[in-house]
Order: structure tokens, then C-alpha cells, then sequence
């Protein structure tokens, strides 16, 4: 395989998916720690 | 700590070095000792990620820190999913596709052998001493807890690290990550359970009681170079520096090369971009309930028992009259924990945090006191946060499950010790024995010459962590000369995606980040480390951008036959 060559779309779009999930992910993390820090954190 | 604990440990070690050996049956080429046949799943390349990046001082230190400073630690995190999705859509393809064992051998083919030879060289130096000095954490700690000499310490988790990654290898490596990943996390929420069932007061409570003192602090938006977490520093500053470790050490490029194919190799690193910060979240949490927990039961006023056994020794009565002192102390606090506690209504609570924070700053005064009597009597710093964990768990938690923290711990400290001896020796054997003694030998000879290398880099490692332990600023050192040319290595691997770029530009601009970022370091000492990753990254990418700008004087001569 060509180093620059694209993965199959099946993996772009498995990709893409699994991106969604982290960046869902993440905003809930991140959230909970502010609901901490807001909640008991004064 | 009792029997069955121990057997717990013992058990564990032997089923990981069992487990390892077996792992060697079909490891008969090189590509599958250091590379698993490209053959792995996603998951378990990603559980390898993390555990790799999960070490001892993480599940020791890092608890402890939270107990001392709360969990405003865990914004340095908040690049690493940013960097994984960056990886993820440049470095990964290109590094997986080009079918290379290292990440030093795909800068060969983009530019030339002097920058290859030159960044795995540095790789093996920053490496193999900071293999020592992840022994030497939990090693120390193990020492001072359970009476062992350092180099019994070293040894109980160093030996049975480097058998099982010397004979089972990359495979072994990355078996034995997923089982610590599922010890290390299994152990880690046993502890928060046992917390808030031994906790004498209700969960919203002991959250109002570590937010009292500041410690539920997440989030820190104050722009500033100087401190290391605040939110800016974490996104920024971590963002590059995640960038770095994870797309051009060796230690975890050679994790993600393993995977079955390009899609797998990124959904590991997208697995780590996933848990992350909530993982770290929760090592942290836990020592904020520790800390918690100790409101309402007496901690020592040392938690190393060393240093605590060498003080006594050499001013012991001073020693014991600051041991009233902190009774008392706590005593007070506690009533104004549980006042905490009980009070309803705003202004009471607020009355309430008033005293609990008058009372908890007696109780600091009074360590701070005993901890530079520690300095005074010892010569060193104390690095007593690091014991606190160790003997809460040893102290407090049930039998049985102390047996299991110490076997995550061990687990821990392996995971990342072995990947990183399995990545030295692919870059010993692949960067600079094929490529400049011996390219033309069998896939047998170099398969013997990565299990001795293995072997070799083990040992050392090993020998650097009896001594490093006893120069306990070497730690420091050896973080402080990585920070110095990780963001720099960033720098050349960001060129060999810009078609422009040439490998004049690669070799000198390298330098060039290099001299910039020990040039900041020298003379603006303030700027924290964070930022180094970002400083050399740019100017490697500028310096090399505008030297492969320019007109070449004479045509390059041909490089020899890159393997």
C-alpha cells in the first residue's frame, strides 16, 4: 500500500463514526468535571 | 501485608511470565517478534496504547497527587484527544502503510540516513534512561513499604519484565498490557467502592468536603507559560506534546504498527482518545477521596516509614511533640469536617468551609513542619505524596484487595517497562544493526540479536534504576532532556508530510529546534515544559521549511541501499 494511499470508505465511514463517539465522549467527561467543580467545587 | 496477599502477587507475576513464554511459540521472524505479523485487533492494540502510557507513578503518584492537589491534573490530558485525531488522519496512514518496523526507518525513505540514525539515536539515549527511572518509581516505594533492599525492589519487577518480553515479544508485550489494563482498572474502582463504603459520611458530603479545599478544581482558564495545568497549556501545550509521544516514539508507533491494518491502527489510538480523561479523572478521584477519607481517620503524620523510622532515630523527641501537635490538629479538623458535613442551608455551609479551611491549614503547617524535618535529617526532599497511596492501601483496604492494588501496581509499572524494551530493541536491531553492521544477515541472526538486545536494554535499565533512585533529581533530568527534543522529533516528522520539504531541512532544522528549545530553557527557565513541545515543533517545521526553500548547490550524492 501506497503510505499516502486512503483507507477503504468502509473504514473512512468507521472512522468518522468512531470520531463522533469520542468527541461525544469527551464532552461528557468534560461536562461532568465542570458540574464537579461547579457543584461542589466553591 | 499477609499471606494471601502475597500469594495474589506471586501468582500474578508467575501467570504474566507463563503467559509471555507461551506467547513465543510461532515468533519465528523478525516481523513477528517485533511486530506481531501486523496481525493484532484493534482492542487489544488500544489496551496496549494505554497501558503503555499507564505506568506506576500514574497508580502511586498520581493518586497521591490528587490527595495533595486535586484533580486540576488531569487538564494536561485535554490535548490527547485532539492529537489522536490528528494522528489518526495523517502520521497513522502514512507510518502503517509505508510497512516499516520503526518510525525512524520511514524518515530514511522520506529524507536521508542522517536524520533517521540521528532521531533513533536519540530515542535510544532518552529511552533506555527513562526505562530506569520507571523502574526506580515504584521500586523506591516498594523499598521503603515493605523493607526490601532497592536492588530486591528492581529486581522483582524488573527481572520477570525483561524474560517475558525478551522470549515472547512485541506479542507477549501486547497480551500481557490487555490482562494489566483490565487489573489496573478493576482495581482502581474496587478502591472507590471500598472508599465510600468506609466513608463515615454520605457521597455528596466527602464532595463537599474536597471542594472545600479547592480540589475538585478541573478547569483553570488563566493563560499563563509558567504553570504547567491550566486549561491552555493542557489543550495547547499537551496537545503537541501527545502529538510527539504517540506519532514519533518508538515505544508507541511500534503499539499501532501491530494492528491487522490501517482502520484498526487508528481505532486503537481513537480506543485511548476515549478513556483517557475519564481514566485519568478517576486516578485522580481516588486520591481525592483518599484525602477525604483521612478527615475522619488519623493518616501518619509521614506516610513514608522510612523517612518517618529516620526521623524518630535522629530527633525523636521533637519528632514526637509534632506528633501531639498533629493529633490535636486533626482532631480539630475532623470536628469541622463533620460540621461540614451536617451543615444545611448556604450560609451555614459557607460559615462551615470557612472554619474546615482554617483547620486543614493547621494540619498542613504542621506536615510541612515534619517534612523539612525530613530534608534536615535526611539531606533530601521528601517525596512523601508518593507514599500515600501505598499506605492507605496497605493500612486500609481489606485483605486480598491490597494483594490485587499491588499486583496493579506491578502490572502497571511492567506494561510500560516492556513496551519500551521491546521498542529499543526494534530500534537497535532495525535502525542501527541491519542498517549500518550487519543488512544483509537471516531473519534468524536478527531475531537472536533482538532477544539479546531485549535482554541488554533490560538490564540496563535495571542498573540506571538502583542509581537513579539514589539521584532523585536524575528523574527530572532525564524529563526535562526529553522535553527538549520530543517537539523538535514532531517538528521533522510534520515536514515529511509537506512535498517541499527537503532533508536539509529536516537534519538542520532538527538541530535548529533542538538549540531553540534549550535556548529557552537557559534563558527564560520560567517557561514550562509544556510549551517546548510546541516551540521545537515550530521551529523545526520553519527553519526546515525555509532551508528546503532554497536552491540546492550541488546534486545529492546516492544514499546506499536503505533495509
Amino acid at each position: 500500500m501506497d503510505p499516502s494511499e486512503d483507507p477503504a470508505p468502509d473504514g473512512r465511514r468507521t472512522f468518522r463514526r468512531t470520531l463522533l463517539r469520542v468527541m461525544i465522549v469527551q464532552v461528557v467527561a468534560l461536562a461532568l468535571l465542570w458540574l464537579l467543580q461547579a457543584r461542589f467545587g466553591g | 501485608m499477609g499471606t494471601l496477599n502475597w500469594i495474589i502477587v506471586l501468582g500474578y507475576l508467575t501467570y504474566v511470565v507463563v503467559d509471555g513464554v507461551r506467547r513465543a511459540k510461532g515468533t519465528k521472524e523478525i516481523e513477528g517478534y517485533f511486530l506481531a505479523n501486523r496481525s493484532l485487533p484493534w482492542w487489544a492494540v488500544g489496551l496496549s496504547v494505554m497501558a503503555t502510557q499507564l505506568s506506576a507513578v500514574t497508580m502511586i503518584g498520581t493518586t497521591g497527587q490528587g490527595a495533595t492537589d486535586g484533580i486540576r491534573f488531569v487538564q494536561f490530558y485535554f490535548g490527547l484527544p485532539i492529537a489522536m485525531v490528528i494522528l489518526g488522519v495523517t502520521l497513522v496512514p502514512f507510518l502503517h502503510g509505508a510497512k516499516v518496523f520503526t518510525a525512524y526507518e520511514y524518515l530514511e525513505r522520506r529524507f536521508d540516513a542522517k536524520t533517521r540514525s540521528l532521531t533513533a539515536f536519540l530515542f535510544l539515549i532518552l529511552r533506555s534512561l527513562s526505562c530506569g527511572t520507571i523502574i526506580a518509581a515504584p521500586a523506591v516505594v516498594f523499598s521503603a513499604i515493605f523493607h526490601w533492599s532497592l536492588p530486591v525492589s528492581v529486581a522483582i519487577i524488573g527481572i520477570p519484565t525483561v524474560i517475558y518480553t525478551m522470549i515472547g515479544g512485541v506479542q507477549a508485550v501486547t497480551w500481557a498490557d490487555v490482562k494489566q489494563m483490565v487489573i489496573i482498572v478493576g482495581a482502581l474502582v474496587a478502591v472507590v467502592v471500598v472508599l465510600f463504603v468506609k466513608m463515615p459520611v454520605h457521597p455528596g458530603a466527602a464532595l463537599h468536603i474536597a471542594g472545600a479545599t479547592g480540589r475538585l478544581k478541573a478547569f483553570d482558564f488563566h493563560f499563563t507559560l509558567k504553570e504547567d495545568y491550566t486549561f491552555w497549556s493542557g489543550i495547547i501545550g499537551g496537545t503537541f506534546l501527545m502529538l510527539s509521544y504517540f506519532g514519533t516514539d518508538q515505544s508507541q508507533v511500534q503499539r499501532y504498527l501491530t494492528a491487522r491494518s490501517v482502520d484498526e491502527a487508528r481505532s486503537s489510538l481513537l480506543m485511548s482518545a476515549y478513556w483517557k480523561i475519564p481514566l485519568q479523572a478517576l486516578v485522580l478521584l481516588v486520591g481525592v477521596l483518599v484525602f477525604v477519607f483521612y478527615q475522619f481517620k488519623a493518616p501518619p503524620l509521614l506516610y513514608n516509614p522510612a523517612q518517618e523510622a529516620q526521623v524518630e532515630a535522629a530527633r525523636g523527641p521533637q519528632y514526637h511533640a509534632l506528633q501531639q501537635r498533629y493529633a490535636q490538629a486533626f482532631a480539630a479538623r475532623e470536628a469541622a469536617a463533620r460540621t461540614l458535613a451536617d451543615a444545611e442551608g448556604p450560609r451555614a455551609k459557607s460559615e462551615a468551609k470557612a472554619v474546615f479551611r482554617d483547620r486543614e491549614a493547621d494540619v498542613d503547617t504542621i506536615r510541612s513542619d515534619a517534612l523539612a524535618m525530613v530534608t534536615q535529617v535526611t539531606g533530601d526532599a521528601s517525596k512523601d505524596v508518593n507514599y500515600i497511596m501505598p499506605r492507605f492501601v496497605i493500612d486500609q483496604l481489606p485483605v486480598g484487595l491490597s494483594g490485587i492494588f499491588i499486583a496493579a501496581v506491578m502490572a502497571a509499572a511492567m506494561s510500560s517497562i516492556a513496551a519500551e524494551l521491546n521498542s529499543l530493541s526494534t530500534t537497535s536491531v532495525i535502525d542501527l544493526y541491519r542498517r549500518w553492521i550487519r543488512p544483509e544477515a537471516s531473519d534468524k541472526h536478527f531475531l537472536t540479536v533482538g532477544k539479546i538486545a531485549t535482554a541488554f536494554w533490560g538490564l540496563l535499565a535495571c542498573f540506571v534504576a538502583t542509581y537513579a533512585a539514589r539521584l532523585g533529581s536524575l528523574i527530572e533530568v532525564v524529563n526535562l532532556f526529553g522535553s527538549f527534543f520530543y517537539g523538535s522529533i514532531l517538528g521533522v516528522f510534520l515536514l515529511a508530510m509537506i512535498k517541499r520539504a527537503r532533508p536539509v531541512g529536516a537534519f538542520f532544522g532538527l538541530i535548529a529546534g533542538m538549540a531553540a528549545v534549550a535556548g529557552v530553557a537557559y534563558f527564560e527557565p520560567e517557561v514550562t515544559f509544556l510549551w517546548y513541545n510546541v516551540i521545537g515543533a515550530l521551529v523545526v517545521v520553519g527553519v526546515g521549511m525555509a532551508l528546503s526553500l532554497l536552491p540546492p548547490r550541488t546534486s545529492a550524492s546516492p544514499q546506499p541501499s536503505a533495509r
